[in-house]
């Protein structure tokens, strides 16, 4: 299959790949760039686990073709922290102990992040539409949902 | 007993790593070289192999080598109780999906393409689908046994008699549905052989020590020569218990001089892996006008589909766990694990009790409807205490928590009955509330087996502590609770041990994560590998000290004489020392709760040392022109024992909750029609409700700092919590799950909606 020469804007970070026309943006990130926190569950865009986002909107990353993304601002979960400073939204998952076996949790913070950036103060029923298309198994959701919160809160105080 | 640790919201260890992204999962690997693995499965439900051939698709570019059950080099015959289960079919195919071949090729693409080309003849036989038909004595003949599985019964006191004793009698039908784990990471895994020889295998698992075992005996080598490693788990519920992946990477890698690596898809982990064992069971219950509980008979038929797996184990359980957690005097139960050619069935979170559990709640709200009790009150009438004898004729000593949470349920049973009341507003046409209990006990641990864990804490010259332990954890968060318990003993954080788990080549076997045992049971390994290092460090304060090791603290870090506090010596400095004089500390603990193995006939044994309790309640709202049911609120009470780390009890809970959902009102796998999340619905933030979760402490004597297990109990309680407020709202019984839309709109009759 002939290749697709494309660049990626990935966590802020330009690459320049040669891509089959038909590779996803999920294999792209992890077999290609090694960014191994996007998750697969289902490869059909039933789970939310392999959630990116694309100029600031979540998408199932393995449903988008990488060839369509040319040009456009991903960021993965690897995005989100400043050094060792994590996001306010990863702080709040560490302290609500939103995460059990953490496979979801990649799809969720940047689906929770997504919301937060266009909502300051989400209602808990905007908080539970924005994630229900990330399916989470071990969690029941309260805590995540609980975390989302409080990242609220948190990126509502401007830190010190 | 005051603890520093114990009973703290710590932190779950790895969960930075696990925010950040960079926990590795076993498809995060990076295996340079590793060559794919893929398996054709069998088309047909049952059959027999007639031919294979595999030159068109040995030439294929990238096609390394294909295997078929003549190349397996031991034993091709696997399970974890009973071994019935080919790793390759050797003559017959038992359901679709069935493995055949094996191909290792260089890249996915030659997969495909080999899997396209292999030749392979099956001589179709009938199958059967339906446990009661494979019962007949004409039914196709899946094993060489027979179809029936395992048999348990369980007999205690005079049934006839308790029957005729009994005001009331109550006889019905419940159907349980075939459920899917749906763990969002798929089963992967990845294995090379050493140089020595030995194959190592790094794999999703929650069973490291059985893997190595089986696997060992399949390659025909010993199980020095296999290493499992348990890599980060994204969930098991009981689904990682039996081997997916493992068998063909470790065959792979036997033969190959190249690493391999395997991954399902969801497609293929719907599948090919185990499925919650579906259950018809007859219950007839006998009981006074006052309520109590005279007679408990059931029937109880389990689908295990084409393999055993756990489903003696479920069959156990459902029969063990049949009364609910109510003084019974009178029992006869007689539990079936029958085969099919369905995919097979194994442990799923509960092992048949979460069924059993609709059938024993629905009975009692039954009986409460008739005799115009409320359902909190029948429970209470009949809860188990501390001398109650239950059914296998075990007295229970110690721990019986159950009357306390139906008291922690009682003001949510209000509040909610209270809501219902005062909601002012009309609701829409057809819309109606109710109210449900359910109640639930769940012995810890394996029944009527042995079920020992082990744990070694090490304490080197710096004063380095590290724990090891078998137990795998699969999200569920023993990791934290272990280190807690360790670091408890030891007066020292968490943060200051290093954790060594799930690892055949340095850890030793603490048993499966499974039955909600790992806390209660390699807890109390942990407490006592930990209390004997501890010693050790105490006898050498001791002589530092010249006072006796029984007036030593061990606190905080330091030790020192009792009211001498400002004398104290850091830990690492008395580690130091003790090292010095004699070598590595290593505190060696086991445990192995006392059970005894049941009669045959009456099923009388100890199947547990301990049961954890709970009850819960729901407010639900049905809609009976949608047939839509939506819980809207709940409360969850669990006695267990000492939460370790509340945090992960309540995570526990909410995620019981949720599940139970699922399982209530619309979860359902169909063999070989259900392939994904788009037809197999599995609840999401919306479908789940607020959840007041509620710990409660009645300490087992022999469980670490009190300790029993939550991970299953959370689950069962919910499915059945949900049919009872149904019955509420709409005055109808629904006796099978799922309570989906078409089963609630087919309950209500048109004129009275
Ligand atoms: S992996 Fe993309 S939605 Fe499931
Ligand atoms: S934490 Fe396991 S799937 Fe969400």
């Amino acid at each position: 299959m002939n290749r697709i020469p494309i660049t990626l804007l990935v966590n802020g970070e330009p690459y320049s790949l040669a891509v089959p026309p038909n590779k996803t943006l999920l294999e792209v990130l992890r077999d290609d760039l090694e960014l191994m926190g996007t998750r697969e569950g289902c490869g059909v865009g039933a789970c939310g686990a392999c959630t990116v986002l694309i100029d600031g909107v979540p998408a199932r990353s393995c449903l988008t073709l990488a060839v369509d993304v040319q040009g456009l601002s991903i960021t993965t979960i690897e995005g989100l922290a400043e050094g060792d400073e994590l996001h306010p939204v990863q702080e709040a998952f560490v302290e609500r102990h939103a995460i059990q076996c953490g496979y979801c949790s990649s799809g969720m913070i940047l689906t929770a992040k997504a919301l937060l950036d266009k909502k300051k103060r989400p209602t808990k029923d905007e908080i539970k539409r924005a994630i229900s298309g990330n399916i989470c198994r071990c969690t029941g959701y309260a805590k995540i949902e609980d975390a989302i919160a409080t990242a609220a809160k948190k990126l509502a105080t401007p830190s010190k | 007993m005051i603890t520093n640790v114990v009973g703290k919201r710590i932190q779950r260890i790895g969960i930075q790593q696990k925010v950040t992204g960079k926990t590795k999962f076993a498809a995060d690997l990076d295996i340079p070289g590793a060559l794919t693995l893929r398996v054709y499965r069998s088309p047909v439900a049952h059959g027999i192999v007639r031919k294979i051939d595999t030159k068109k698709a040995e030439a294929i570019e990238g096609v390394v080598r294909i295997f078929t059950a003549k190349d397996i080099p031991g034993k091709n015959l696997y399970g974890i109780i009973n071994r019935d289960q080919t790793v390759l079919a050797d003559s017959k195919v038992r359901f679709i999906g069935d493995p055949i071949a094996l191909i290792a090729a260089e890249n996915e693409k030659s997969a495909e393409q080999a899997l396209k080309a292999l030749e392979i003849e099956i001589e179709e036989l009938p199958a059967v689908f339906d446990p009661l038909e494979a019962l007949k004595p004409d039914a196709p003949r899946i094993h060489e046994k027979g179809n029936l599985l395992f048999t348990r019964k369980i007999k205690r006191g005079d049934v006839e008699k308790g029957f005729s004793a009994s005001d009331i009698i109550l006889e019905e039908t419940y159907e349980t549905n075939m459920l899917e784990h749906a763990y969002i990471e798929p089963e992967s895994g990845i294995a090379y052989r050493e140089k020595e020889g030995r194959i190592t295998i790094l794999v999703t698992t929650q069973n490291p020590h059985a893997d190595q075992a089986q696997l060992a005996a399949i390659l025909g080598i010993g199980p020095e020569n296999v290493r499992v490693i348990q890599t980060e788990t994204g969930g098991g519920f009981g689904g990682k218990l039996d081997m997916s992946v493992q068998p063909f990477l470790a065959l792979a890698a036997y033969y190959l001089d190249r690493p391999v690596r395997m991954t399902y898809s969801r497609e293929e982990s719907f599948q090919a892996t185990a499925k919650r064992h579906p259950l018809k069971i007859r219950m007839k219950t006998g009981a006074t006008r006052e309520g109590k509980l005279m007679a408990v008979n059931a029937e109880i038929i389990a689908d295990t589909g084409a393999y055993g797996s756990y489903g003696i184990a479920v069959a156990t359980r459902a029969a063990v766990h049949a009364t609910g957690p109510y003084e019974v005097p009178n029992v006869a139960i007689e539990s079936k694990a029958v085969y099919t050619n369905n995919n097979w069935s194994g442990a799923m979170r509960g092992f048949g009790v979460p069924q059993i559990a609709v059938a024993h709640e629905s009975q009692m709200d039954k009986l409460a409807d008739s005799l115009g009790l409320d359902p909190i009150s029948i429970r209470m009438a009949n809860a188990f205490k501390v001398g109650s004898v239950t059914p296998t004729g075990q007295t229970l000593r110690a721990s019986v928590g159950i009357r306390e949470t139906l008291k922690k349920i009682r003001p949510y049973y209000e509040k909610f009955s209270r809501e219902i009341q005062e909601t002012q507003h009309p609701l829409p046409q057809g819309v109606k509330l109710g109210v449900g209990v359910a109640s639930m006990w769940y012995g810890i641990g394996n029944t009527g087996h042995p079920n020992p864990s082990s744990a070694q804490v090490e304490i080197d010259e710096t004063g380095k502590i590290t724990l090891l332990t078998g137990a795998a954890d699969i999200g569920q968060g023993s990791d934290t609770v272990l280190l807690q318990i360790a670091a408890e003993v030891l007066g020292v954080g968490t943060e200051e041990i290093l954790l060594v788990r799930a690892d055949t080549g340095l850890t030793t076997d603490a048993g499966a994560t499974s039955a909600s045992r790992q806390t209660y049971i390699s807890g109390r390994a942990v407490y006592e590998a930990a209390t004997k290092a501890k010693e050790a460090l105490l006898k050498k304060a001791a002589e530092i000290f010249n006072a006796p090791s029984s007036l030593i603290v061990c606190d905080g870090g330091y030790f020192y004489p009792q009211y001498r506090e400002y004398q104290k010596i850091p830990f690492g400095e008395v580690a130091k020392r003790a090292v010095q004089a004699d070598g590595v500390i290593r505190g060696e603990g086991t445990f192995n709760p006392e059970t005894s193995s049941l009669d045959p006939e009456t099923g009388q044994g100890i199947p547990y040392t301990t049961y954890a309790f709970a009850t819960q309640v729901s407010l639900v709202r049905v809609d009976s022109v949608t047939g839509q049911v939506s819980v809207i609120r709940a409360a969850s009470a669990h006695d267990v024992g000492k939460a370790v780390n509340p945090s992960n009890v309540e995570g526990q809970i909410f995620s019981g909750v949720a599940m139970g959902i699922g399982m209530g009102l619309f979860e359902q796998f169909f063999p070989n029609k259900t392939k994904s999340f788009d037809t197999y619905l599995i609840p999401t933030a919306l479908d789940v409700p607020e959840v007041t979760p509620i710990i409660v402490e009645d300490p087992e004597p022999t469980g670490p700092f009190g300790a029993k297990g939550v991970g299953e109990p959370a689950l069962i309680p919910t499915a059945p919590a949900i049919l009872n407020a149904i019955h509420q709202a709409t005055g109808r019984w629904v006796n099978r799950l799922p309570a989906d839309l078409e089963t609630i709109r087919g309950l209500v009759p048109p004129e009275e909606k």
